[in-house]
């Protein structure tokens, strides 16, 4: 269709290709990362790189389940691993996570106790704390200047097409039980049958569904209100404080992202390594600076600034105790099938 | 006798179709708008300060020159290239070879591998790309660029060899035999006189194995790993994020590749005609 | 690409094929087999599987995965998948056919000229040029800043995230694939041909009808073979455009594999999907083989 210069063309290609292909063979000291999109920035990453000289491929995935379903797919094979505590809990019962070696964690001491030991991994034997965040509302207080306290709030028929909402099912789920007063792990048919009617309106009112970047429509003013990750609500608070944060008075969850090495990990040295990179309380500062979650870092905490302290969203204001998620073994599957078929019946 | 009449003025009758002409050009010249609307988004925001892609915060080209230090997206350019370079190399040898032997053999099974063949250009490449994964992760295959490449050729082949088949179809078949008259084998044959004539179409067929395999999301989605992650999965995953103005940079820099190569080898052309 | 109409040509008439002709055109044969047929199959026989709790897939037998493809909500989706493509497909032909047409229609310079103009838009990601919509479409983008500031509008419009985002994208990505094969038939159509159906008295409307399309419809077959199928699975546009709320089949089946973890339903979805593919060509092919042999 193009009209191009001689046939040697392939033949140079074809040397390029052989010469592109060359260095890959060499380069074993690398180790595959399976985490959360928009969690690590690039300079962690590459500091990692430059004092260990192991390179970091960083694979990314937008809901727990995705992580999940990609992890035991097995086309990959992960050295090290980033689920929220519920996921790892099933990898845990499921053995699917190597045991790790405390003595190549001296980090671990940086972190606060009360993000340790926790019902998932109750001996801290397999996971460490990356960041925790809760799960909450934002508010465009521009646009919206009628008081917004709950999840009842949020998805009233008078915000409809103005929302935008973490894609994630159990999440979706979570918030129509605390509406309707449940508590969050007690998923069976019989709740779940009593929140698909509400679920089914609210989902008519949803204007987005995006676990990756929800603030991105919120910043755009696509949409004026979001349940979605704390983090995220950080970033936009500290943007502009117009957007303001409230835990639902419904009531309200926290999750922790955890660090794990799968069962199948090839370089669980170099694995080890980078966990305990991570816990260094200057690296933890980074990663706060720039995804401003719930550090769960003691030590990184102190070198916090005041404003950052000050976020709301980032450390809610209170002594308010949080639920967390646990893992849920048939009855998950109740949960994907319901919010499938009703977003699918819009 | 009687003076046979002029026949009617030309463009009396055709200034309908002068019209018509003219409604075309402008519709063209709209479609080409449309066309070119989001190309000039991109160039102007590679060039704007602002990180978000929102308002116009003052002339750079601080994107074009951190894009060589960025080295997820050199990757993820290196990674598509190899990716496309083989399925190319791969593609053409099956499709060229291919499109001859069926050309020149009368196959038992002739029709049904010739629908064969058509199958992956019409089949979704959704159904491509699970059932390509479910094979690889069956046997075991860790995804990287083998199952990539492998995944690609399927899809980009069939394009050579319909194109080479289509001039094949053109071919005058004293060509071969003249060949063979003069002594050659068959390879030979082959290799010295089917070959050069079918180059238009080999190369046309390459172009669009290249392009399609460059471009391809949907089927490398299930079937590649991070390691070998190309430009389009690295841009879905940060579509959503907010997209880095690197990455608008970089299709700058595509385009502009693209249209000097091509000015360049018409040039070449152009020459090659004026010499003897 | 104009040979696409005709995918099955009768095997030029040749030598039979010995020995050395079967082994050369062994890989051909074998790659087809290894990775057209057996993942097909493989994704066959998932389809009747179960999965456990984790989402990993067990060789029990089950109808189950079938019997929900059925349930009026997917087949709704099918519908509507079928819907945008159908309607993606169709404006690409109303807008693509006048161009291809001019294109065909011009001297031989300004011809190749206008076809590589077609062209250079493929050569960057159809993803970043998507991107580059979402950056128009925005409430607070381009075509609002526009509109309001030309006072056509006084609040910003709600464009991005609606069906018809969707479209816009899908139009956009494929237009040129139907472009160009039109182009090419167009470009093979004697100019005289269409003079002496003018010469015969047929008007503007009757001559397109009656001898341009039926001229050209090779190329306009296979541009929508070249837009229609891949726009039905497409789930990078619906995701990006239309904010994940208005689920086609390309999405579900994505999220069977990748959220819900239910690789056996989504194997079944595909099946379908595959098989209501190949009932249609069937038909088309027979169509079109009775109406050339009288």
């Amino acid at each position: 269709m193009i009209p191009l210069p001689g046939s040697r063309a392939l033949a140079v290609l074809v040397t390029a290709l052989a010469l592109l292909l060359a260095p890959l063979r060499a380069a074993n000291k690398e180790i595959n990362l399976f985490a959360w999109s928009e969690y690590f920035p690039q300079s962690v990453l590459g500091g990692f790189t430059r004092e260990t000289g192991i390179r970091i491929n960083y694979e990314t995935f937008a809901s727990g389940e995705e992580m999940l379903a990609k992890l035991l797919a097995g086309g990959t094979a992960y050295d090290l691993v980033q689920p929220p505590d519920y996921i790892a809990e099933a990898l845990i019962r499921n053995r699917l996570l190597l045991p790790l070696d405390r003595a190549k964690l001296p980090g671990v001491s940086n972190l606060l106790p009360e993000y340790l030991n926790l019902p998932h991994d109750p001996e801290q034997r397999y996971t460490v704390p990356y960041m925790v965040s809760t799960v909450g509302i934002v508010v465009n207080t521009e646009r919206i200047k009628e008081p917004v306290t709950g999840l009842a709030d949020l998805f009233a028929p008078r915000h409809a097409g103005r929302i935008v909402v973490v894609d994630d099912a159990r999440e979706l789920v979570t918030a129509a039980l605390y509406v309707l007063g449940y508590p969050l792990n007690e998923i069976n048919a019989k709740n779940l049958a009593e929140a698909r009617p509400l679920l089914a309106q609210w989902m008519k009112r949803i204007k987005l569904y995006d676990s990756d970047s929800p603030k991105t429509a919120l910043l755009n003013g696509d949409v004026d209100l979001g349940y979605v990750w704390g983090g995220e609500a950080a970033r936009l608070w500290s943007e502009n404080p117009k957007f303001a944060y409230v835990i639902p008075k419904e009531g309200a969850h926290q999750f922790i992202d955890v660090m794990a090495i799968p069962e199948g990990a090839k370089n669980v040295d170099a694995a080890h390594r980078f966990i305990d990179y991570l816990l260094r309380p200057e690296v933890s500062k980074a990663i706060s600076d720039e995804f401003p979650y719930t550090n769960p870092n003691g030590a990184a905490r102190r070198l916090l600034s005041a404003e950052q302290l000050a976020n709301p969203a980032s450390y809610p204001p209170g002594n308010r105790k949080f639920d967390t998620f646990r893992h849920l073994g048939e009855t998950g599957a109740l949960i994907d099938e319901l919010i499938t078929d009703l977003k699918n019946s819009r | 006798m009687r003076p046979i009449p002029p026949p009617p003025p030309l463009h009396a009758r055709w200034s309908g179709l002068r019209l018509l002409e003219a409604g075309l050009g402008a519709w063209t010249v709209v479609v080409f708008l449309f066309l070119y609307l989001p190309i000039l988004v991109l160039v102007v925001y590679s060039f704007n300060a602002s990180r978000l892609n929102v308002v116009w915060e003052g002339f750079t080209l601080d994107w074009y020159g951190r894009l060589w230090d960025d080295t997820r997206i050199m990757r993820a350019l290196k990674n598509s290239l190899i990716v496309a370079g083989c399925t190319t190399v791969l593609s053409v040898a099956l499709g060229t070879v291919g499109a001859w032997l069926l050309h020149r053999y009368r196959y038992r099974f002739g029709r049904t591998l010739q629908t064969l063949i058509a199958v992956p250009m019409i089949m979704p490449e959704i159904v491509m790309g699970i059932s390509l994964l479910v094979l690889f992760t069956t046997v075991g295959l860790k995804l990287g660029f083998l199952t990539v490449i492998v995944a690609h050729t399927t899809f980009c082949f069939p394009f050579v060899l319909i194109a080479v088949q289509a001039r094949l179809q053109g071919m005058d078949p004293a060509l071969e035999e003249a060949a063979m008259d003069l002594g050659a084998t068959p390879v030979r044959a082959f290799l010295l006189v089917i070959v050069p004539y079918l180059r238009p179409a080999i190369l046309s067929g390459a172009l669009m194995a290249f392009t399609l395999s460059l471009d391809e999301l949907i089927v490398t989605f299930f079937t590649a790993s991070a390691q070998v992650a190309t430009l389009p999965l690295l841009v879905f995953g940060m579509a959503k994020v907010g997209l880095n103005p690197m990455l608008n940079a970089l299709s700058v820099l595509f385009i502009v590749a693209t249209v000097a190569f091509v000015l360049f080898s018409e040039h070449l052309r152009r020459l090659g005609r004026r010499a003897p | 690409m104009h040979a696409l109409s005709d995918t099955a040509p009768a095997p030029a008439g040749g030598r039979r094929a010995g020995v050395m002709a079967w082994l050369l055109l062994a890989p051909l044969g074998l790659w087809l087999v290894l990775f057209v047929v057996v993942p097909i199959a493989g994704l066959a026989v998932y389809s009747f599987c179960q999965r456990d709790d984790l989402g990993r897939v067990i060789y029990d037998f089950t109808w189950e995965n079938y019997a929900r493809v059925f349930d009026p909500i997917y087949l709704r989706i099918l519908g509507r998948s079928v819907g945008y493509a159908a309607v993606t497909t169709v404006i690409c032909v109303a807008v693509g056919y006048p161009v291809a047409w001019f294109i065909a229609r011009q001297r031989s310079p300004l011809r190749e000229r206008l076809l590589l103009l077609v062209m250079i838009p493929f050569w960057t990601s159809f993803l970043i040029r998507t991107y580059a919509w979402i950056a128009i479409l925005k409430t607070e983008g381009l075509l609002n800043g526009l509109l309001q500031f030309s006072g056509v509008v006084t609040a910003p419009l709600s464009l991005l995230y609606t069906p018809t985002a969707v479209i816009i994208g899908l139009v956009y990505a494929y237009l040129p694939f139907m472009i160009l094969p039109i182009y090419g038939s167009a470009e093979k159509l004697d100019n005289a041909l269409v003079e002496a159906a003018h010469d015969l008295g047929a008007g503007p409307i009757r001559a397109f009808s009656e001898v341009i399309i039926p001229l050209t419809w090779p190329g306009i077959a296979a541009g929508i073979l070249l837009v229609f199928v891949p726009a039905i699975g497409m789930f990078a546009i619906t995701d990006l455009m239309g904010g994940a709320q208005v689920p086609l089949i390309g999405n579900v089946i994505q999220n069977q594999f990748f959220r819900a973890r239910n690789a056996p339903f989504g194997a079944a979805l595909g099946i379908v999907f595959t098989l209501m593919f190949i009932v249609t060509y069937a038909l088309a092919h027979r169509r079109r083989r009775s109406s050339a042999s009288p």
